[in-house]
């Protein structure tokens, strides 16, 4: 029989993820990283959640800034609750005994101010200081054994702050029973933060690379998809009723619209109607079947603009709250922030119709390119899982080309659906032309078909006229 | 003067002590409340002056002591703080004075004339 150790949330979003389920009691903890990376800000906002649980922390300094300048500055982050202080937290400073009297005096100090407070949670901010004061490497060992066994002993749990610089073989990290990094590495030109617990005993952390931020609300943690997903979170029912896609003529050709819970990838060259396809798709969300935008390029009220001129009224379906329109511009993106802000945007509302505009948006923000497979794979399977019928877009490069390429195979294999658009150049003018191309477990017209704007959006006209090379937008007519 | 300081920062005792020697007084200062109390009963000094949050006593623990105390209880406290301004500020019966940090050590330098010149406490 399996016991599990009782836990301690963190109180900072992600990290309990990270570490299995947040901190075991009584544990002690190495939160390691270069000046910069967030240590003191993580081991404050620890333990402003420590006290606010009505728990008593011992926030324990060496040499650092001053306490009051240190007030200051966590004064803008909203964790920070003065009347925490000296009540519920106390900060103490323990370098005067340990220059006059070394490690052990400090050890016995801690030990009776840590009974004295009551204390659930020690943050030791500058283990790199007892280093440099240690007459020997066993002096550090020593002082982190003693420290941990006599918190340990009464349940409290130790988390010693550290700058880089130590190694994975010092003999701090093997007396600990974690160990948390934080980096901050620049990657192109973009900063990049990111975590990594790099040893977890008593359960399995989420191994590797997670990324955070740090923000007003202080740091935010986005445990990797493709790792907090390993598997769906719930379990995939899927549905065989098909959901009416809002394209008039589409449902004639797909035997009633894109299967339920199915995710749609719609390639098509820029200028193609790859957005009002997507337009027509929401506005035929419901109450019932609510709908989301989820889009990296147009703002709101341009896609709202957009619907006005294709006839029509997503604006009527955002003000009764059937579909939300979620915006984040192309710029320098966390990937994983931004699919926890889809799923909790679809979870939210019971989002059943979702628009991605685009794949490739997610893809761009990746700091890591290889891992796209396993992070769609994740992101797709939860979405399916969720219930929710996705059509995502890809951009195809070319205008008019004689080769068309679709993204990558693994890319194409994770996806049900595909519906390629286009616009075709025939006999001196442009139309353009939608072809199903795949649609998994449900049967379909496989011909090309013409596309044009009604006033009430798109609007499938029927099979594009008999020629050659309608896929690749340079078509020539079959003459009869 | 004898003066006893406690504080735990380094770098704010370091500063408080030079400053008050250089002023000509005699300074023994204590990293918490607990040896405070051990250098107050043993030199019996003219003034206190102690930060709020220490380890093993804090500074309201060290002033009530100190005023437990009949050999201890007409020496003038100085409280400086970093967080407690307003408990400090609501014991005056305990601080005879209380700075909050940062402050001006001319300002402080100044308190420790005026209070420290009686002797006794007002």
């Amino acid at each position: 029989m399996t016991q599990s150790l009782p836990r301690f949330s963190t109180g900072v979003a992600g990290l309990d993820t990270v570490f299995g389920g947040g901190f075991v009691e009584g544990a002690s903890y190495i939160v390691q990283g270069q000046p910069g990376a967030g240590k003191t800000i993580l081991g404050n906002q620890i333990a402003f959640a420590t006290a606010a649980a009505g728990k008593k922390v011992l926030y324990v300094t060496l040499l650092a800034e001053t306490h009051d300048r240190l007030f200051q500055s966590l004064s803008t982050l909203s964790f920070f609750e003065k009347a925490e202080l000296g009540t519920n937290i106390s900060y103490i400073s323990v370098f005067q005994t340990l220059s006059k009297e070394g490690l052990g005096a400090v050890v016995s100090l801690l030990r009776k101010e840590t009974k004295r407070q009551g204390a659930s949670l020690i943050v030791f901010d500058g283990l790199l200081n007892a280093r440099d004061r240690a007459e020997t490497d066993l002096d550090v060992k020593t002082f982190v054994a003693e420290v941990q066994s006599q918190a340990a002993f009464v349940g409290c749990t130790v988390l010693f702050l550290t700058s880089a610089g130590v190694q994975d073989d010092s003999p701090e990290h093997t007396m600990v029973d974690g160990v948390l990094e934080l980096h901050e590495e620049l990657v192109g030109v973009r900063t990049v933060r990111r975590l990594r617990a790099r040893k977890s005993r008593g359960s399995a952390a989420l191994g590797g690379y997670h990324q955070y931020e740090i923000a007003d609300d202080g740091i935010r943690v986005f445990p990797r998809i493709e790792a907090a997903f390993h598997a769906p979170s719930i379990e995939d029912k899927p549905d065989p009723r098909p959901l009416r896609s809002g394209i008039s003529g589409f449902d004639e050709i797909t035997n009633g619209g894109l299967p339920r819970g199915s995710i749609t990838l719609l390639i098509g060259p820029s200028g193609c109607g790859k957005t009002s396809f997507g337009i027509n798709f929401l506005s035929a969300a419901t109450k019932e079947e609510p709908g989301l935008h989820f889009g990296f390029y147009e703002s709101p009220d341009r896609l709202l603009l957009k619907a006005k001129a294709l006839g029509l009224d997503l604006s009527g379906h955002v003000e009764r709250g059937e579909v939300e329109i979620l915006w984040q511009p192309l710029t320098e993106n966390l990937i994983d922030k931004m699919a926890y802000r889809l799923l909790d945007a679809v979870s939210a509302r019971g989002v059943k119709r979702l628009f991605l505009d685009s794949f490739g948006g997610f893809e761009r923000a990746a700091v890591h390119r290889p891992r796209m497979v396993e992070f769609f794979a994740a992101l797709t399977n939860e979405l399916r899982a969720m219930g929710v019928t996705t059509v995502g877009t890809w951009e195809l490069r070319d205008l008019f080309a004689p080769e068309v390429a679709a993204p990558g195979p693994e890319i194409s294999s994770l996806l049900d659906n595909l519906i390629m658009m286009r616009q075709v150049e025939i006999r001196s003018e442009y139309k353009r032309a939608l072809s199903v191309l795949k649609i998994r477990d449900q049967s379909f017209q496989a011909a090309p078909q013409e596309v044009y704007i009604d006033g009430h959006g798109l609007a499938i006209k029927g099979p594009f006229e008999p020629a050659t090379g309608i896929s690749t937008g340079l078509a020539k007519p079959l003459e009869a | 003067m004898k003066i006893v300081v406690a504080e735990d920062e380094f770098l704010i005792a370091d500063l408080l002590v030079v400053s008050l020697e250089e002023a000509g007084h005699e300074v023994h200062d204590a990293g918490h409340g607990a040896a405070a109390l051990k250098l107050v009963r043993n030199f019996v000094p003219d003034l206190v002056i102690t930060d709020f949050m220490m380890p093993l006593m804090t500074g309201l623990e060290l002033a009530e002591a100190m005023k437990a105390d009949s050999a201890l209880q007409r020496i003038p406290v100085i409280l400086v703080t970093g967080a407690q301004g307003s408990i400090a500020r609501s014991r005056n019966d305990l601080f005879d004075r209380v700075f909050d940090k940062p402050y001006k050590m001319d300002q402080l330098l100044l308190a420790v004339a005026e209070l420290g010149g009686s002797g006794n406490r007002s």
